[in-house]
């Protein structure tokens, strides 16, 4: 019975998940829009250009081999895999001890089968895309891995019964320990994540491998109708997830609690806040980064992340693990 | 009746009647080979099967049934120990050649003298699996050259290329020096013992533990460094497994360095010079080996085998060549299993990492003969290994590109495959017992990892000329690889249940906490 139950959980949290992405991206788009003075298109705009893609001819370039048809089908399934490890409010469906490296995989993963795809297409454009997004991969997530692992270090320490599950996030978090070290790395690690969920989600600074005006969408020059409607949705459902283990890691409190509910009714006030939360984060780290910043050449990017986040996520992972070795007082 | 002597009896028996029934014609003689290598499958998944329902070792002693000789207290026949760990290598070893036969009828097709070759394949298989079958240490070294030798003559088998000849004739140097190192060894443990029988032999350095037996270990497991291919002493090995056929590359990468090299070293660590048994005595005051530097020897090779196997993987741009650098690498992750289960013995951590040796064997000798097969697919097929011409293969060789991926993604270590497991178990005891050995594990991953995307992007990418005209190849060469892709996947799927039923009873086995090794042979001797 479980099987059934944690199915049907992952079904309603993939079409509740893939709703909700789908209008931030119109939030965004709209939001972005009012930055800039325009009126921007109307809140369901990606609802529209998500069916008209979808009834579009897909065409497939001549030098392209079986992985540029198998990719997206890849993609959209390997996000939804990823919505059964992301803490939505709640524990992850499938929370176990260990999960987040499946987390951090998945996301990877991901992404490589986008390189993978692009680099099936035969396009040059896609490919210089496909090398752009490998180089952003390796660089990116070093610093969110060490910033995660140590904060889940440091929880593991806690009386969970878990350890380096997603859901311990739940049970404990990493302001109530309370100490000033670990208040002070936990906000290092909160801009280190913070510009990670921007290369994640590729905007702002590090909309490098997309790059329209360089080269030509990257690795989505050759995608189009119903390939490209599954790449932007399975891109949408991976921003969420993304930013939703900003969210479970900084800011994991529900309103349950607080109004006093239990059971089913607890689960959804949880999940539509936990949602709001995601908005919040996404309007800094995706609207408000994409509207002021300009893209970066993928040298300074990689410079940036490499000379600056990485030491600056060791500072926060350092700082974590004086407090609990005790080095100081 | 018992099956173990058919183990041996029947490739010999097909390797000796193969220039015979080559006679009535080639067709027949690859019928022969496919049927011979068959049933020893079949007879090595038996044993397998026996040992591991009864979980007691299995012996068996040649031309009588009991090892004692007349008027003399101690074993003077040869005798066979088959544990857990023996009969999964010879599972390994006896699948993997059937399917490297079966690959054959198709890709050396084109070769001629090839009663010859079934000839030597036979051999090969049955000297890997005397290997891991015996009991009786000059017994080993005998089947070791059996093996060492029909693997020099088939690396230099087709001799009218340059490379075939100068690898094998390098091998051949290197390989024999190997070999009489280890006979020195043997040499000096009998002089010094007046055994040879395994079990016995370490009953008996342990009331004696002299510097002679001290020399002979060194000497011992330098040769079989060499034979596993091991940094520095790799380097035959990277021209040998280019150069042989690919389907004999598959078993000398799958198996000859496993069941030549980091078997024999296990067998002899923890079968002749036993640390649990050491240390017991060492808790009685009495003279006993302390084992630990030599784990940390292994442990030093193992780290350096695998940083510089996988980073030298990442600059070749032969496929062969970097596919066989990528063994040397894998062999680093099972001496470093071995090593940390030499220096951890007895603790639950000496345990994962011998259960994850254990596993990464049986799984890289799966793994690396899809990938050698793949690779004879492509050069069948395309006639060039240069990864530099082979771009955009996907187009026209779809199976073999999704093969491949999944070969390379289960090489790699990525979780749903089955090298994710054994790969894990070694990460976590380097972790758990020094961190510093977990950061060089996988500092050898993420060169692999660049290794293989590397050959992925040329498969996918744009085509290029010289295979725009390619097909996939035939069904003799597609079923085994279509087996091997399914055994991964399988074993990927169960792999935490694998571990736990087979691997880890296996890494007990061999650990022998209680000196299982020594009590089989003398709980023998006393029923017989």
């Amino acid at each position: 019975m479980s099987v059934l139950y944690t199915t049907v959980g992952l079904i309603a949290v993939y079409i509740y998940v893939s709703f909700v992405s789908l209008v931030w991206d119109g939030l965004d788009r709209k939001l972005v829009a009012r930055m800039q003075r325009r009126v921007g298109p109307p809140l369901l705009q990606p609802f529209y250009d998500f069916l008209k893609l979808v009834g579009k001819e897909s065409i497939i370039p001549r030098d392209s081999n079986k992985m540029f048809e198998a990719s997206p089908i890849l993609a959209l399934a390997a996000s939804i895999t990823l919505l059964a490890y992301t803490p939505i409010g709640f524990g992850p469906i499938l929370a176990t001890k260990g999960d987040v490296l499946v987390f951090i995989y998945l996301l990877a993963l991901i992404a490589f089968i986008r390189v993978i795809g692009a680099v099936s297409s035969g396009s040059p454009y896609a490919q210089i895309g496909a090398q752009r997004e490998v180089i952003m991969l390796a660089s990116r997530e070093a610093p969110m891995m060490l910033g995660l692992f140590a904060i889940l270090w440091r929880l593991a320490k806690l009386d969970v019964e878990k350890p380096f599950s997603l859901e311990t996030l739940y049970q404990h978090n990493i302001w109530e320990i309370g100490t000033p070290l670990t208040i002070v790395g936990s906000l290092v690690l909160l801009i280190v994540f913070i510009f990670w969920l921007a290369s994640e989600i590729e905007v702002g600074y590090f909309n490098i491998p997309e790059a329209e005006t360089e080269v030509a969408e990257g690795p989505m020059a050759e995608y189009s109708g119903r390939d490209l409607a599954l790449f932007k949705l399975s891109n949408s459902l991976k921003e969420y997830a993304s930013a939703s283990l900003v969210v479970a890691v900084f800011f994991p409190w529900g309103l349950s609690q607080y109004l006093g509910i239990s059971g089913i009714e607890a689960m959804l006030v949880d999940l539509v806040f936990h949602t709001i939360k995601v908005f919040v984060i996404l309007f800094v780290s995706m609207s408000l980064f994409r509207a002021i910043t300009g893209r970066l050449r993928v040298t300074q990017a990689v410079n940036l992340f490499w000379s600056r986040i990485l030491p600056a996520s060791m500072i926060g992972a350092i700082l974590l693990a004086i407090d609990i070795l005790g080095v100081i007082g | 009746m018992n099956v173990l002597p058919w183990l041996i009896i029947t490739p010999l028996f097909g390797a000796f009647s193969m220039p015979v029934i080559s006679l009535l014609g080639g067709k027949f003689r690859e019928y022969w080979a496919v049927i011979v290598s068959g049933l020893t499958l079949g007879i090595a998944a038996k044993v397998f099967y026996t040992v591991w329902k009864s979980n007691e070792i299995l012996v068996y002693t040649l031309g009588d049934t009991n090892p004692i000789g007349n008027g003399v207290k101690f074993p003077i026949r040869i005798i066979w120990e088959v544990d857990l760990f023996g009969a999964l290598l010879a599972l390994t070893v006896t699948f993997v050649s059937f399917l490297a036969i079966l690959y054959s009828l198709e890709y050396m097709k084109h070769d001629t003298g090839l009663d010859k070759y079934y000839t030597l394949t036979l051999v090969l298989e049955l000297g890997m699996i005397g290997v891991v079958i015996t009991g009786d240490i000059f017994n080993f070294y005998v089947f070791l050259e059996i093996m060492s030798i029909a693997s020099y003559a088939l690396v230099a088998f087709r001799n009218d290329t340059w490379e075939g000849i100068e690898a094998g004739v390098k091998y051949m140097f290197v390989g024999s020096l190997a070999s009489s190192f280890i006979l020195l060894g043997i040499a000096l443990l009998y002089g010094q013992y007046g055994t040879l029988t395994m079990a016995y032999l370490a009953m008996k350095i342990a009331e004696n533990p002299t510097l002679i037996s001290k020399v002979a270990l060194a000497f011992l497991i330098g040769g079989l460094l060499f034979k596993s291919g091991a940094v520095p002493v790799h380097m035959w090995l990277s021209d040998a497994h280019p150069a042989a056929p690919s389907s004999i590359s598959a078993m000398l990468s799958g198996l000859v360095i496993k069941a030549g090299g980091v078997y024999a070293i296990a067998r002899i660590i923890f079968g002749i010079f036993n640390p649990g048994l050491h240390g017991y005595l060492k808790t009685f005051g009495m003279p006993a080996f302390n084992l630990n530097t030599l784990g940390w020897i292994i442990i030093f090779f193992a780290c350096l085998t695998l940083v510089i196997g996988n980073a030298m993987a990442v600059v070749q741009n032969d496929m062969k060549r970097l596919f066989a650098f990528s063994s040397v690498g894998q062999i680093g992750y099972i001496l470093l299993g071995f090593g940390i289960g030499i220096v951890a013995y007895g603790d639950k951590i000496g345990e994962i990492a011998l259960t994850g040796a254990v596993y990464h064997i049986v799984n890289h000798a799966v793994i690396k003969g899809l990938l050698f097969f793949i690779a004879g697919a492509v050069i069948h097929q395309v006639g060039t290994k240069n990864l530099n011409e082979l771009s955009g293969l996907a187009r026209r060789m779809p199976f073999t590109t999704i093969s491949f991926i999944i070969g390379a993604t289960a090489i790699i270590g990525l979780p749903p495959l089955n090298g994710f497991a054994s790969k894990w178990l070694i990460y976590e005891s380097s972790a758990m017992y020094n961190p510093i050995l977990a950061v060089v594990a996988v500092i050898g991953t993420v060169f692999s990892l660049i290794a293989y995307t590397r050959v992925l992007f040329t498969f996918l990418g744009v085509e290029s000329e010289k295979v725009k005209m390619v097909k996939e190849p035939g069904t003799a060469m597609i079923v085994p690889m279509l087996v091997l892709v399914i055994i991964i996947l399988v074993m990927g799927i169960f792999s935490w249940q694998i571990s736990d039923k087979i691997m880890l009873p296996t890494a007990k086995m061999l650990e022998q906490l209680n000196g299982e090794y020594i009590m089989a042979l003398l709980k023998f001797i006393g029923g017989g």
